[in-house]
């Protein structure tokens, strides 16, 4: 009769219907005390009015018998005769017949009532559970955050163990439980067979991949113990559900209420997931397009920066070319120069490509090794072209530094060559090292005119010559050198190390943070021999 | 009297740029495009000997690097290596492999030539007696005597770092690797331990140089190896 809560022990049957079985006592104690006093007809209505009131709380089945036997007792105890079920009285016969018509309407319509009652605060508390979920569902990071509630609202609906596969991402071609969230993480204990743990993997995976229900009473595989209840969105399926018949609580139709009820709650999930895969879908589309955009802005930043000293190069050399006896020995030697210059501006934009698209490269392999951070400045300091501008301020007893030589000094020689560029010929560019509380810091320093704040992100950035652009064409300068800045922040990034950047009007300060590694081991000698050595 | 050198370069602008400015200089230029080109050239030189090998890395018949590996096996012959930006990490292994000198494209003609000349003399100095005398700015080294003067005062130094010192002198001009002095001043298994050479170099120029982060003398190769300046005067 009741198809959502199961059968339930007979204590609490009777718990439940006590108020009509008192009602019975109450009522035949009246009968019993007014008999005499009051006409049978009389009595007979306090019977009616006794059977139709207990019936509100008496099962249908309890309400008939309980009538039934009040009207044969009503005749063996107060129709003439006394003391048989013979009647006397046409009317009297009449009256038992009416009686137990009545009795018998009143339960059947109470009965009817209450069912209908009972039905509709079910599909309340379905609606409630679904509303309920659905609200689980929209506050959730992940759908598949969810499961555990799903678990736990068929297991209320359904009274059974219930076992839950969702899909992370798109469907495998293979059965592949690692692309899969399993709730229980295993089948249940209880379930130690291992065929029948194989046979309910491999039904979830079916009902996943059919989109169909299976089980007893779906029309599929009706000869399984359990039930299987796909997880489906509107255009595919994302999991599947696994309702253990092992309860004894198999033989029930799946359209029945707690099934329809199930499959409501799994399809909740599975538009939920649904949902996700193509916001996922959307997002990686949108990234995609956005890299093609990156790379295509990229390509034309690369271009504009090679046109300018092209063109120097271009220009120096046919007018050697073309114009070679106009010229005297001064002007070809200058000619000759600026080739030159242009071509190592050239070959320093081209290391920063190359080694930017390396470093960004997945997987990129650091050739990390302990360096002496007065030998990296050192070298870098001797290979630039304005070394006079550039003053030293090493701390004494710096410890060694673990990393990439040659991207260090790639770092370093793109910051000098930003600080030169940007800051007054001939003023001073200062070089810092110096051992922090957790790194060892680099720091190049200027006394230019600073950074404008609107452009202090920009510039660190490879493709963002358009944007700095708006700025003006000092910016758009600025940004020309932002594939310089962008390497020296991936190396900086590579080495789990950070770049900041300080500027003010009166200078700009670059400064890189190398964290600090254990010292390695000394020569064992090395003590004793630098005492010798002094 | 004008030095012979094969020139392995598959790139015919930068062949032909290389072949003239050394020719320009007096040096009789072979020039050959392929890996089988220049064997024929090493086991059959034009000019009845050849004095030294400018060889690129990658040409279309093979890899320069086997090239050398064949050169190494046959005659001392120097040979310069002409590497690209990718392949810098190769350097290390290339100097290693027994090659004299590397150079990485783009190089200036005058980077070029001071190569050769130091892998040339050097060539010299190996058929002769090894170099047991530098001299470079006011430092003076006498490997024989294990005497170091600088401005004319003596140098006390340890061992180790004399020992460091020593080698880099018998290359002065070239490259050595971290690898090659570590496992010749400290031995094999210490190939590895390239914080030895940061402190020892560090004790090396505190003494021997004027301003140790702006060397003159001991030049670092970075993540290669240690150079020392060329000798200016020869004893």
């Amino acid at each position: 009769m009741n198809k959502i809560i199961p059968a339930l022990p007979a204590a609490s049957l009777f718990a439940r219907q006590w108020p009509g079985l008192l009602l019975w006592a109450l009522g035949w104690v009246c009968m019993l005390l007014l008999d005499g006093r009051l006409g049978l007809s009389s009595l007979a209505m306090l019977l009616v009015l006794t059977a139709a009131l207990a019936a509100v709380w008496l099962r249908l089945q309890w309400s008939l018998l309980l009538g039934l036997m009040a009207v044969l007792a009503f005749n063996w105890l107060f129709v003439e005769p006394r003391g048989t079920f013979a009647i006397d009285l046409q009317q009297d016969a009449i009256l038992l017949l009416v009686m137990l018509a009545v009795s018998v309407l009143v339960a059947t319509l109470m009965s009817a009532l209450r069912d209908y009652a009972l039905q509709v605060e079910r599909q309340a508390l379905a609606i409630t559970d679904l509303r309920d979920f659905g609200e689980v569902l929209r506050d959730a990071d992940s759908a598949l955050d969810c499961l555990p509630q799903l678990q736990q609202l068929l297991m209320d609906a359904t009274a059974t163990d219930v076992t839950i596969l969702a899909l992370k991402e798109a469907l495998p071609a293979e059965d592949d439980m690692t692309q899969v969230v399993l709730l229980p993480a295993t089948l249940l204990p209880n379930e130690t067979d291992k065929r029948t743990e194989r046979e309910q993997l491999s039904g979830l995976w079916h009902c996943l991949r059919s989109g169909h229900a299976l089980g007893p009473g779906s029309g599929r595989y009706q000869t399984l113990v359990d039930r299987y209840l796909p997880l489906r969105g509107r255009h595919a399926h994302y999991g599947a559900v696994l309702l253990h018949g092992n309860n004894g609580v198999s033989s029930e139709s799946f359209n029945s209420e707690a099934m329809m009820q199930a499959q409501a709650l799994c399809d909740q999930l599975g538009t939920a997931l649904e949902r996700q895969h193509w916001q996922q879908q959307q997002e990686l589309s949108g990234q995609r397009a956005k890299e093609l955009t990156l790379r295509a802005t990229l390509l034309t930043a690369i271009a504009h920066d090679y046109r300018t000293p092209l063109a120097t190069i271009l220009g120096a050399a046919s007018t050697l070319n073309e114009q070679d006896d106009r010229l005297n020995h001064h002007q070809r030697q200058q000619l000759a120069q600026r080739i030159v210059d242009e071509s190592t501006r050239l070959r320093q934009l081209t290391n920063n490509i190359l080694q930017l698209a390396r470093l960004d490269a997945h997987g990129v392999q650091l050739q990390c090794d302990w360096q002496s951070a007065e030998e990296l400045v050192g070298s870098v300091v001797q290979r630039f072209s304005q070394a006079q501008r550039i003053q030293l301020a090493l701390a004494p007893h710096l410890p060694l530094l673990w990393c990439d030589a040659l991207l260090v000094s790639q770092l370093l020689d793109n910051l000098l060559e930003n600080a030169c560029k940007y800051s007054p010929a001939a003023s001073p560019i200062q070089i810092s090292v110096r051992s922090e509380a957790r790194a060892v810091l680099l720091a190049v320093r200027d006394a230019g005119p600073g950074i404008p704040e609107a452009l202090q992100q920009i510039i660190f950035q490879p493709f963002r010559q358009g944007e700095a652009l708006a700025l003006g064409v000092d910016a758009a300068r600025r940004a020309g050198v932002g594939l310089g800045l962008a390497l020296c922040r991936s190396v900086a990034s590579v080495h789990g190390g950070e770049l900041r950047l300080h500027s003010s009007p009166r200078g700009t300060c670059f400064e890189f943070l190398l964290p600090h590694k254990p010292q390695p081991v000394p020569p064992a000698a090395i003590a004793s021999h630098s005492e010798n050595g002094n | 009297m004008s030095f012979s050198v094969l020139l392995v370069e598959d790139d015919s602008e930068l062949r032909e740029t290389l072949q003239e400015a050394l020719q320009v200089e007096g040096y009789r230029v072979y020039a050959a495009v392929s890996v089988a080109q220049a064997t024929l050239f090493i086991n059959h030189p034009p000019g009845g000997v050849l004095d030294l090998v400018l060889l690129d890395l990658g040409l279309p018949d093979g890899d320069g690097s086997l090239l050398l590996a064949q050169l190494r096996r046959q005659t001392a012959l120097p040979v310069l290596m002409i590497s690209t930006q990718e392949a810098e990490r190769s350097k290390v292994t290339l100097l290693d492999a027994g090659a004299d000198d590397y150079l990485v494209k783009p190089f200036s003609i005058g980077e070029l030539l001071a190569r050769m000349r130091v892998a040339l003399r050097h060539r010299g100095i190996a058929s002769m007696a090894a170099l047991t005398r530098y001299s470079a700015g006011d430092v003076r080294i006498d490997l024989k005597a294990h005497r170091v003067e600088k401005a004319g005062a003596l140098v006390h130094l340890t061992p180790t770092e004399f020992n460091l010192l020593a080698r880099l002198v018998r290359n002065a001009g070239q490259v050595v690797t971290h690898r090659q002095l570590l496992s010749e001043v400290w031995g094999p298994e210490f190939c590895d331990h390239t914080h030895y050479l940061r402190l020892y170099m560090a004790q090396l120029r505190s003494k021997l140089e004027r301003n140790s982060a702006a060397p003159t003398l001991l030049h670092t190769e970075t993540g290669v190896g240690y150079r020392l300046q060329e000798a200016t005067e020869q004893d």
